[in-house]
């Protein structure tokens, strides 16, 4: 299989490969590495509801390593809402995903969601601000 | 194609020796022996024919085989197919069953699915977590109405070699089903002596053993009268077994490649048992590891599984440095793992996770030095992604 230069780039050098731990610390994951995908997520909120760092590991092909580097390099700073900085579709376009990988996408959303969704529970966020995609 | 990626997937193609391909040339032009073997009326036909009986004694002599016994093919798929379907239609009076192994190449496996389509059974026999098939169960699985037993000899994934003068002297125990083994890996890489296995039809490919890809050969026993139905009719060639111009480059470039691997390979093969260990000591560094086939396996191919990081991500990590095969078939996006690997009891993300590395005339101590840096490397990378 090839792989797009965008998809290339993430898989040999990924942003934000780890964990979190700490107070504003959140975490998210779905999937199963005996599924053959498995995300987790990691977000540290600040005061305001901001994204102050993010973190992942993942066990998953290239295209799902690349789109949670991606995710997490972009959401920092970014207000803390249960939503992707950018869709899965729009993801799926930029790194060149075939569609019967679309499931493993979906993981990857489910995870950040579930992370994202732990934080706004956690700092006790009402309303989260829409988010525009990107 | 990078100059820097070491090959190490010689059980998938070899590259053509240049002895063997300065043959072939000598085959095609106006100089050469270019006439239709078939072509008896003129020097230029009786020129070919030689070359092409030369060929045949050549590829016999390397295998322990009558030149009588070799019918020239476009390699073993064909040989495969000629031997399944051929024995199965011939013999279709006597019974309508097969026995044949789990782990078998898919030109074994697919005409054995054709003929359950077509009326047929067949039993599929599962080998031992090494991937050995007993004897006994392969002659136990042979029925009153069995007409065919397929067993390969070397697996092209895992190296592991079946003991098939046992399969075929168990199997005759049973009654008159014909033995036929597939042996394309097995050129240059074991021995192996048709005339003594006592096996009725065997597939030899060309292109495993430093000769041209689109040739191949069936043997076909004569001291066991063995027979068959052919597959494709026009001309006659072949003993009316495989009709069609037969292709004297194609079969001389087999021949001439076969008569440089049987003075070569004992020698060759202690250089390359050596690069597998070479290899093998370097990966152990890792933990997690699993060696298919184990001390089973014949010394060419190193088949390797690595727990705890996704098959498709190990490959993709290493294939710019290094050519190798994985655990999986890729089709289209979608991965299957293994089935040879499953059917030795292999998980499927431990089947996907698979490396089979393979060795040959040209490998060096830096190819392999460099394919476990870069191994380990890309292991130990994707363990840390995946939090390990």
């Amino acid at each position: 299989m090839s792989y797009n230069e965008l998809t290339r780039r993430h898989f040999d050098a990924p942003a934000r490969v780890g964990s979190l731990a700490g107070p504003g610390c959140f975490r998210g994951s779905a999937g199963s590495p005996s599924q053959g995908t498995w995300v987790q997520f990691d977000v540290q909120v600040a005061p305001g509801s901001l994204i102050r760092a993010a973190r992942f590991v993942a066990f998953g092909c290239p295209h799902v390593i690349a789109a949670c580097s991606l995710i997490a390099e972009r959401a920092e700073g970014r207000c803390a809402a249960p939503c992707l900085p950018e869709s899965v579709g729009v993801l799926r376009e930029r790194l060149g995903v075939p569609v019967e990988k679309l499931g493993r996408l979906l993981l990857v959303e489910d995870a950040w969601v579930a992370a994202l969704r732990a934080a706004v529970r956690g700092c006790g966020i009402e309303s989260p601000p829409p988010q525009p995609h990107i | 194609m990078s100059a820097r990626c070491a090959y190490l997937d010689y059980a998938a193609t070899t590259p053509v020796a240049p002895q063997v391909a300065a043959r072939m040339a000598q085959c095609l032009t106006l100089e050469g022996a270019f006439g239709n073997p078939g072509s008896a009326s003129h020097p230029y036909g009786e020129a070919a024919s030689e070359q092409v009986e030369s060929a045949r004694a050549q590829v016999a002599a390397a295998v322990g085989a009558q030149a009588r016994e070799v019918l020239f093919t476009s390699g073993a798929t064909e040989s495969n197919n000629l031997a399944i379907f051929g024995t199965a239609h011939y013999y279709r009076d006597a019974g309508r069953h097969i026995v044949t192994a789990r782990t078998e190449h898919k030109s074994v496996l697919d005409p054995c699915k054709e003929l359950e389509r077509r009326g047929w059974s067949v039993t599929y026999l599962a080998p031992d977590g090494q991937g050995i098939l007993d004897p006994e169960r392969v002659a136990a699985a042979v029925r009153a109405d069995t007409v065919l037993v397929s067993v390969m000899h070397v697996n092209n994934e895992t190296g592991v070699v079946q003991d098939i003068a046992a399969i075929a002297d168990r199997c005759a125990r049973m009654g008159r089903a014909r033995v036929h083994v597939d042996a394309a890996q097995s050129v240059a890489k074991c021995e192996l002596d048709f005339g003594a296995l006592g096996v009725d039809l065997m597939s030899l490919s060309a292109h495993k053993a430093y000769g041209p890809k689109g040739a191949g050969a069936l043997l076909v026993s004569h001291a066991r009268g063995a027979h068959l139905t052919p597959l494709q009719f026009g001309g006659g060639q072949e003993r009316a077994l495989r009709s069609g111009t037969l292709a004297t480059h194609q079969a001389v470039g087999m021949g001439a490649a076969f008569e440089l691997a049987s003075s070569r390979w004992r020698e060759e093969l202690g250089n390359i048992a050596r690069l597998k260990e070479r290899l093998w000591h370097r990966l152990s560094a890792l933990d997690g590891l699993a060696r298919n086939g184990g001390a089973a396996a014949v010394p060419h191919i190193l088949s390797v599984s690595f727990e705890g990081v996704e098959g498709e991500s190990l490959l993709a990590a290493v294939q710019s440095h290094i050519a190798v095969s994985t655990g999986s078939a890729c089709t289209s996006a979608a991965r299957e793992p293994s089935y040879v690997l499953r059917a030795m009891g292999r998980d499927e993300r431990l089947a996907e996770s698979t490396l089979r590395f393979s060795f040959g005339r040209f490998t060096t101590d830096a190819d392999i030095d460099r394919a476990g840096e870069v191994v380990t490397r890309a292991v130990q990378r994707l363990r840390r992604i995946a939090g390990a």
